[in-house]
């Protein structure tokens, strides 16, 4: 039997397979309800510094076959009452707490009261792609002079570890997640959604209330893919510091996993999945993974960890 | 600002019955690869019948098949696409909502009923959704004409448990919560014929507000009406007249044969539904409630529907009412 366990800052779990941000995890009942299925480790919704509503609906779809678009606008109880829930519960499993803000100001707002009750990582949401052109949210995970000033503010503020979660939307990836660890940051999570839209002929306007949406499912995979393999390469060359990659997109099988593995990442998060199986399929995923480990003859992920990158040491 | 693509703002004239072709082809597309219809997609409306004061049923035409294989229960996410344009301004307006389907029906009339043997000509199949104005965007609805655009995805959810000859079925509801129990009814009696026993009680604020009536009629064995104000039928809530019906269950269906199973499902606001499944339990009656939240999502991503431990998108909207009655947040008004 293929030991799946992970222990990376902040995060020592028995199987790579997290709960993505953004997905349920926004109520003490709706975490605890993730809980108790097979993931390894929770991602909290992102927490702002106040309670936001969300988006007008139709907030998120299946556009078509392996694409799922949405746009709910950072829906969160706001950082006061998802304290109580850090603090007041006890989860079974471990938990990365997504946060945001406006500014450096408000992430540090948020990050110290998430530390301040307990949180033992936290994971900065820097690259939500659907609030409108022109606001700061858009801006911080695109602009690395921004996502240095964030990470280094909340490193500064807390001692728990710190995760940048890094956007697809930009033009070299390497780049952003250099900005995010020259300021300290932990580890990296990747990717957040591919900015969208989506247009009804028939209505003739976009089918997300919001207009304008954030692309994932399947459909995304060889795109975040990609992006973690540029990473691990620049890592591998010692270009930027070598941290755990949480690796993100279109996850729906256990083979998915590995291959995000054998690219870099540490562990991964399971978001769209959830539309065709619920929280059922961390289980199922978490038993493709094992059987094909077994198969393979790779005792643990760290002896399948990075082995596709050999093929690309040749790339410049 | 002017939207062009609105269908009032088209630079021709638009063919209702041909366009409602054309986008029931689409749905059979989308239909045939999922077997739902897994985003919004317009339809336009045939017509919009008036039930009642501000109620209202929206027929849509569909492929036959999202008619037969409706399981009562089960919901429609419904948009008019038109209404969230401003949206972006403002926060909190709950655009797209979850509905049940209040009727179906399929129209012959532009069927040759001397060839329809030999050329396999059905009519059009439609799926009404039958809405009551309580709100800002189910307000919108009930304002809507025919050869508006409603955008609808679905069905989503759970359903009603399957009823088998000679078992009994009691219906209870309170004002728009008739549609789902309008479907059972309707589904138990065309699968069942005379086998099922329907009994059913439906409540209604007052008089002007009554609407259902002849249909249910003409489907359950009994029919009970309440208004809350007396202006029509018993005056009172629903579960005045439900002792009545739960008193002797078991005993009467075995004298006939039957399988003794009574099988008690509601629909309304909280408090009633609270209430009833209550009373069902004390008599030892299975039960069932057709669960309303604030729904944004439909597909198990935002999280915010939560009854208990469990999702009403997915795990609901019907839930058992043992199980219910055991969650603190069930049962207030909302």
């Amino acid at each position: 039997m293929a030991d799946l366990g992970v222990d990376i800052p902040g995060l020592s779990m028995s199987n790579p397979l997290m709960l993505a941000s953004g997905i349920q995890g926004g109520s003490a009942a709706a975490l605890h309800r993730v809980s108790a299925s097979g993931a390894g480790g929770l991602v909290s919704k992102s927490i702002g510094p106040i309670p936001r509503e969300m988006y007008p609906g139709p907030v998120c779809v299946e556009a078509m076959d392996s694409v799922i678009l949405n746009a709910m606008g950072l829906p969160n109880p706001g950082a006061d009452k998802f304290a109580e829930v850090v603090k007041g519960e006890e989860f079974a499993k471990p938990m990365l707490v997504s946060i945001f803000g406006g500014d450096a100001e408000g992430y540090v707002e948020v990050a110290e009261k998430m530390a301040n009750a307990g949180a033992s990582c936290l994971e900065l949401n820097l690259s939500c792609p659907h609030a409108k052109p022109g606001s700061r949210a858009l801006i911080i995970g695109q602009q690395p002079e921004l996502i240095r000033e964030v990470v280094a503010a909340v490193k500064g503020a807390v001692d728990i570890p710190v995760y940048a979660k890094l956007s697809p939307n930009t033009t070299n990836i390497v780049v952003e997640a250099e900005a995010a660890l020259s300021a300290g940051a932990d580890g990296l999570a990747l990717i957040n959604t591919v900015s969208a839209i989506e247009v009804d002929p028939f209505a003739g306007r976009p089918v997300i209330g919001n207009l304008l949406c954030g692309m994932s499912g399947p459909a995304i995979r060889p795109i975040a893919q990609r992006k973690v393999a540029e990473i691990s390469l620049a890592m591998r060359r010692g270009e930027i510091p070598e941290v755990p990659i949480l690796g993100i997109g279109g996850i729906t099988t256990g083979l998915d996993v590995a291959r995000f593995i054998m690219l870099g990442a540490s562990a991964v998060q399971i978001g769209s999945a959830l539309v065709w199986g619920d929280v059922d399929v961390f289980a199922q995923i978490e038993s493709e993974l094992a059987e094909f480990m077994a198969q393979n003859g790779y005792p643990d992920l760290e002896s399948m960890r990075g082995i596709a990158l050999d093929s690309l040491e040749g790339l410049s | 600002m002017t939207l062009r693509a609105s269908p009032t703002n088209r630079p021709q004239g638009i063919d209702l019955e041909a366009l409602a072709d054309g986008c029931c082809d689409r749905l059979a597309a989308s239909y045939a690869s999922r077997g739902m219809i897994a985003s919004p997609t317009p339809v336009p409306l045939i017509e919009v019948q008036h039930e009642a004061g501000g109620v209202v049923t929206l027929w849509v035409q569909v492929p036959p098949e999202m008619v037969s294989d409706y399981n009562p229960g089960q919901y429609f996410m419904c948009w008019n696409p038109y209404d969230a344009t401003g949206g972006m301004s403002r926060p909190n307006y709950h655009s797209e909502k979850p509905y049940s389907v209040g009727d179906v029906k399929i129209d012959r009339s532009g069927v040759d009923e001397g060839i329809a043997a030999d050329t396999g000509g059905e009519g059009r199949a439609l799926l009404g959704f039958t809405v009551k104005d309580l709100g800002r965007q189910s307000g919108e609805l009930t304002r809507m004409k025919a050869g508006d655009w409603l955008a609808i995805r679905g069905p989503f959810g759970t359903s009603f448990p399957r009823m088998s000859s000679g078992d009994r079925l009691l219906l209870v509801s309170g004002g728009i919560g008739s549609t789902p129990m309008h479907m059972a009814a309707r589904d138990g009696r065309r699968k069942l014929g005379d086998n099922l026993k329907i009994d059913a009680i439906m409540g209604f604020r007052n008089e002007a507000e009554c609407h259902f009536i002849s249909r249910m009629e003409a489907l359950c064995d009994s029919l009970t009406i309440t208004t809350d104000d007396g202006s029509s039928g018993t005056p009172g809530f629903p579960t005045g007249p439900l002792p009545n019906l739960l008193s002797g269950v078991g005993e009467g269906d075995r004298e006939e044969g039957g399988s003794g199973r009574t099988v008690l499902l509601t629909c309304g606001p909280e408090p009633m539904m609270k209430a009833v499944l209550q009373m069902a339990v004390d008599a030892g009656v299975e039960c069932y409630a057709a669960m309303e939240r604030y729904l944004p999502c439909s597909v198990a991503m935002c999280g915010l529907c939560m009854v208990g431990d469990k999702l009403t998108c997915v795990d609901g909207p019907v839930m058992e009412g043992g199980w219910l009655l055991q969650q603190d947040d069930f049962g207030l008004s909302h």
